[in-house]
């Protein structure tokens, strides 16, 4: 059975919205719809370049809608966290009176029964506007336009969003890394060994590299918790949005005693950025046992014994 | 196996800034893209295919530029194509281009590379998203060491490297940094960022974009008769290998190696150091700089460093390697490697400007991407046979 390990990626992102995006997240801020014209077409949301053509479109912004005729549309039953409404509705793309186009957006017509192609729709406005494509919470049913609260219009114009975006990844774990990841949590280093060639891999690898062949549990062997610092980066963190450092960090290479495998960019225990370097003998330190009796890898731990004198062990990073 | 010639007859660049707050996603492109066409003398008409090349979809949070950026680069209907090889990207869409040319698939391809750095982080992309991101310097730092162990280099070349390209940058019109009053001292006393790297000897965050227009040599002839010169492309090769795997030398690269050899065989070159007038390397950190010249072998290894602190990578030098500034001084990722390219070609068309070599008539650009794994390099010449 594939099991999977769950992430997310979340980030604010920016967007310089340019002079024709930005008129029409200004015109929003105004509780206003803007196209821009395309020689006897108008096109909604307005672009900077003909979409035929390529040439760029002067800037002659019209007006459309309130109100418009809904083109096409599928029903979301199951609405997202990123979906713009918390409840069913329909993603329709709307031909706003006075435009050419379909414009793309949310009508929140309280069950499927409800939507038709050829149906009649108006914007509900936000009271609070920021120039942005939700100030328009949803479209709904109707004909006539509803009242607008009119907010104070941004009185400067639009010329930044940010988006929000989020990512949510399922990733499947091989029974190589399933194993490797039991191993750790008993705090031990699973590696496996090529049938063919010898080579010794961490971090349980599917295949030798080099010789393509399959690696099976019959090839996995118990790794030494014993080892020397090869090579090593002191990072001084820049601060992103899900940084976690904010200190000058250490990560080190660590070659196992023995073998042939080096562990890239580890963490370290109880030794300070200066006195990280080539030479030094580490071991490695698991955490205390989890509520489930699983440990993971806290980092390497100077030994206290002698370095290690080799000039070539800086050139073991892989 | 023979292939059609490809003549370079249009190059283009934005302005490049830490912000280019006053353009959206497409302006950006669009300033660069127009740039090349205008210098080409062609028409959105004329082009036949459009190949777009940038860093991870991360940068930016926009999946799929190339159907977001199809109406800016009036691409509508006609074939468009996205390369992704990392830090590389931007050298290896110039090559696809030069392919569809040189296969006869297209007459006419514009190439464009971009990145807009300002609307995303690169050290959140580079780090999946997650905390305690090493960052590209974090990265390269244990190959930097390792270099400068094995090969005994003086400590002061990295800063010698991160002085020469900013005083480059000056004399680049396009060019983000420009630190007039660039030193050694200055170098010497920024912050230790990634241990042997500090603050000055790294690449700033850029929005910019490169475009290149390729045609056939019909093209290029017509150019060439209108007296606007062509680059030829002389050889382009790509290599790649596995981030990590026993035995790996990520110093002196084999792909490295082998990506060069190819370059080499291909236009017949053996004594690189001598038969190619300048080089545009892909230069994010000082120290790449004698690395590159010595994993591309244009010089032999150990000896690279010899050659920039000599002063032989200066422009005016007999060797001058980033005449354009380089990454050092801009480096809108995803476009970095096409602005190499782009350099190398304007260099044999001396149309260079400030930072023109003398006579230039063949240049060597190269890129390079993730760990230090993806390589593309071409080759450009002021006639297509320069050797004959």
């Amino acid at each position: 059975m594939t099991t999977y390990v769950e992430s997310t990626v979340r980030f604010p992102y920016k967007r310089s919205l340019g002079p024709v995006i930005g008129q029409f997240m200004t015109g929003l801020t105004e509780a206003r719809l803007l196209g821009i014209r395309a020689d006897d077409r108008v096109i909604v949301p307005p672009v900077e370049w003909d979409p035929e053509t390529g040439e760029q479109l002067a800037h002659e912004f019209v007006e459309v809608g309130p109100a418009g005729t809904v083109r096409s549309w599928c029903w979301v039953e199951k609405p997202t966290t990123q979906h713009p409404l918390d409840r069913p509705f329909a993603f329709a793309l709307i031909e706003l009176d006075g435009a050419s186009t379909g414009f793309l957006h949310a009508v929140d017509a309280g069950r499927r029964e409800a939507m038709t192609t050829g149906m009649r729709v108006v914007p509900r406005w936000r009271t609070e506007r920021r120039g942005h494509i939700t100030d328009v919470e949803a479209f709904v049913p109707g004909d006539q336009p509803l009242p607008v609260e009119r907010a104070e219009p941004a009185g400067e114009p639009v010329t930044m969003m940010t988006y929000d975006a989020e990512v949510h990844y399922l990733t499947p774990v091989t029974e190589n890394e399933t194993r490797v990841g039991q191993a750790a949590a008993e705090g031990r280093f699973l590696g496996l060994r090529c049938p063919r060639c010898a080579r010794l891999y961490v971090g349980g690898k599917n295949d030798c590299p080099i010789c393509a062949v399959a690696l099976t549990p019959q090839d996995e062997v118990d790794l030494p918790q014993r080892g020397t610092i090869t090579n090593y980066v002191i990072i001084t963190p820049v601060q992103y949005p899900g940084q976690t450092e904010t200190e000058p960090f250490a990560r080190v290479h660590v070659l196992l005693d023995g073998v042939d495998v080096v562990l890239m960019f580890q963490p370290v225990v109880d030794l300070a950025n200066d006195d990280v370097r080539p030479g030094v003998r580490v071991s490695a330190v698991w955490t205390p046992p989890d509520g489930t009796g699983r440990r993971a890898l806290a980092g390497w731990r100077p030994t206290g014994e002698p370095d290690v004198d080799d000039p070539a062990l800086v050139n073991r990073i892989h | 196996m023979s292939k059609n010639p490809c003549a370079i007859i249009g190059i283009g660049q934005t302005q490049h800034k830490s912000r280019r707050w006053d353009v959206s996603l497409g302006g950006l492109v669009r300033e660069a893209a127009s740039r090349a066409l205008e210098d080409a003398r062609l028409t959105w008409a004329d082009v036949d295919a459009v190949v777009l090349g940038k860093a991870p979809d991360l940068f930016e949070g926009v999946m799929k530029p190339e159907l977001y950026l199809t109406d800016a680069l009036g691409a509508a209907g006609k074939p468009m194509f996205r390369v992704h090889t990392a830090g590389s990207v931007g050298g290896t869409t110039g090559i696809v281009a030069a392919h569809l040319v040189e296969t006869g698939i297209h007459r006419t391809v514009l190439a464009v590379a971009y990145q807009k750095q300002s609307e995303g982080n690169a050290q959140f992309a580079l780090g999946s998203g997650k905390g305690a991101s090493l960052g590209a310097g974090g990265a390269f730092a244990p190959y930097m060491r390792s270099y400068i162990h094995r090969t005994g280099a003086p400590l002061d070349v990295g800063p010698m490297v991160a002085v020469k390209d900013r005083q480059n940058a000056l004399k680049n019109p396009y060019a983000h940094l420009k630190l007039a009053d660039i030193s050694l001292e200055k170098v010497k006393a920024s912050q230790m960022m990634w241990d042997p790297i500090r603050y000055l000897e790294s690449c700033p965050s850029s929005d910019g974009a490169c475009a290149v227009v390729l045609t056939d040599e019909a093209g290029g002839l017509a150019a060439a008769a209108d007296g606007r010169p062509p680059a030829w492309v002389l050889a382009s090769a790509v290599r790649s290998e596995p981030s990590s795997f026993p035995g790996r030398d990520a110093v002196w690269s084999a792909g490295a190696a082998d990506c060069a050899a190819d370059v080499y065989r291909q236009a017949g070159i053996t004594r690189p150091r001598e038969q190619i007038d300048c080089a545009e390397l892909y230069v994010p950190f000082s120290w790449y700089e004698p690395m590159w010249l010595e994993a591309h072998h244009i010089v032999g290894h150990g000896e690279g460093w010899k050659l920039t602190e000599r002063g032989d990578t200066a422009l005016g030098g007999a060797f001058p390697v980033n005449m354009s500034g380089g990454v050092l001084s801009t480096n809108p990722i995803g476009a970095s490697g096409l602005l190499r390219f782009a350099e190398a070609a304007l260099q044999v068309r001396g149309m260079a400007g400030e930072h023109q070599v003398d006579g230039a008539r063949v240049a060597l650009a190269q890129a390079y991407g993730a760990s230090a794994q993806y390589f593309s390099m071409w080759l450009v010449g002021s006639s297509p046979d320069p050797f004959a």
